[in-house]
């Protein structure tokens, strides 16, 4: 912890190619893509990752450096965002080829998905910190999202809990909490850009 | 995994015993083996969180057309006090992994409906379709 901490303040003092990077992680269609569109959009003016109904569409680390944050206090702080793929178990190209592709477009993307699969659980030893995001709608207590947890608490990386999509008529964030009571968890609708402020100032204050 | 003709899901179970020999390699390399060939594996034993990573990585490896990945389930008790002061035990005291809990893997293509509680965890075991 203590090392972590001193390679924040350490980055934080140094700037340049040191900025704190921060890891969009959960799995696959949880809102990590636009999630990292509302903030780049918001703050870059700029997309980062196609978002797509089929799941997979992230398929490589997307990244966008020196983002960076303000708060309504006048803090700020430059991050390195990381759009990760959805991580999961299992890629089955069959999957695929129900949102009507092309059976060699599904092999080939199911390959890409698993190759993305890797690169984002290797990145779980160099993130600083991590957003992970669920869809309220959906049971976040899969042995997927408790291992991308587990692993996080292990190395001792700050993690903010989304609970996402609450534009949603089921959603229900509450089932976030209930998931992971050791962790905060903020309420937002990545699509609308709900509490996407709060997310900055809980950055901020984390972080900086 | 199941004998010729039979349509049935083999579920083995590995005991504490069987898996304490084995390097956590090892035992990975078994458990996908038996588990492409439709197995469901139950271990007498639970994976840390940075072993289930490694076994989601090597999943991924030996992904493709007829092996579609895995489904796993972890019983172990990780955030109690008392389960960090045994850990910590064990680890510091003893130098050996602490592994209480058990591990089930198997075929996503044969396990569905997979369920996961604190202290509960359920699937349903299906054997896949034959295409025509």
């Amino acid at each position: 912890m203590i090392g972590r901490l001193r390679k924040i303040l350490s980055n934080f003092f140094q700037g340049a190619e040191d900025d704190i990077s921060i890891g969009i992680y959960g799995p696959p269609n949880a809102g990590k893509s636009t999630l990292s569109n509302q903030i780049s959009m918001d703050l870059t003016g700029e997309e980062m990752s196609n978002v797509s109904e089929v799941p997979h569409e992230t398929r490589a680390v997307e990244k966008k450096e020196k983002v960076a944050i303000e708060s309504e206090d006048g803090r700020s702080i430059d991050i390195n965002l990381l759009d990760m793929p959805g991580i999961t178990t299992n890629v089955d190209f069959k999957d695929f080829k129900e949102h009507g592709m092309e059976e060699d477009d599904a092999k080939g993307r199911a390959k890409e998905a698993t190759k993305g699969i890797v690169e984002a659980v290797k990145y779980l030893d160099d993130v600083d910190a991590c957003l992970v995001i669920f869809d309220s709608t959906e049971d976040p207590y899969t042995q997927v999202n408790v291992t991308i947890i587990g692993n996080l608490e292990a190395k001792d990386i700050p993690i903010l809990v989304l609970a996402n999509k609450t534009d949603l008529e089921d959603a229900d964030p509450d089932r976030v909490r209930d998931a992971f009571p050791q962790h905060p968890v903020l309420e937002i609708s990545a699509k609308e850009g709900e509490n996407i402020d709060k997310l900055y100032e809980e950055i901020i204050e984390r972080l900086s | 995994m199941a004998e010729e003709g039979s349509t049935g899901v083999t579920i083995e179970f590995l005991s504490k015993t069987k898996l304490q020999d084995k390097s956590f390699d090892e035992k990975v390399e078994t458990v996908i083996g038996k588990v492409k060939d439709n197995a469901v594996l139950v271990l007498e034993e639970g994976w840390s969180p940075e072993e289930e990573r490694h076994l989601i990585e090597n999943a991924m490896e030996e992904i493709d057309e007829d092996f579609p990945g895995i489904e796993f389930l972890g019983l172990t008790e990780r955030n109690s006090r008392i389960h960090k002061a045994k850990r910590m035990f064990y680890e510091k005291v003893m130098n050996e992994k602490y592994r209480e809990g058990i591990t089930i893997v198997g075929n996503s293509r044969v396990m569905e409906r997979v369920k996961k509680e604190r202290d509960a965890v359920s699937f349903l075991a299906k054997l896949e379709e034959e295409e025509e």
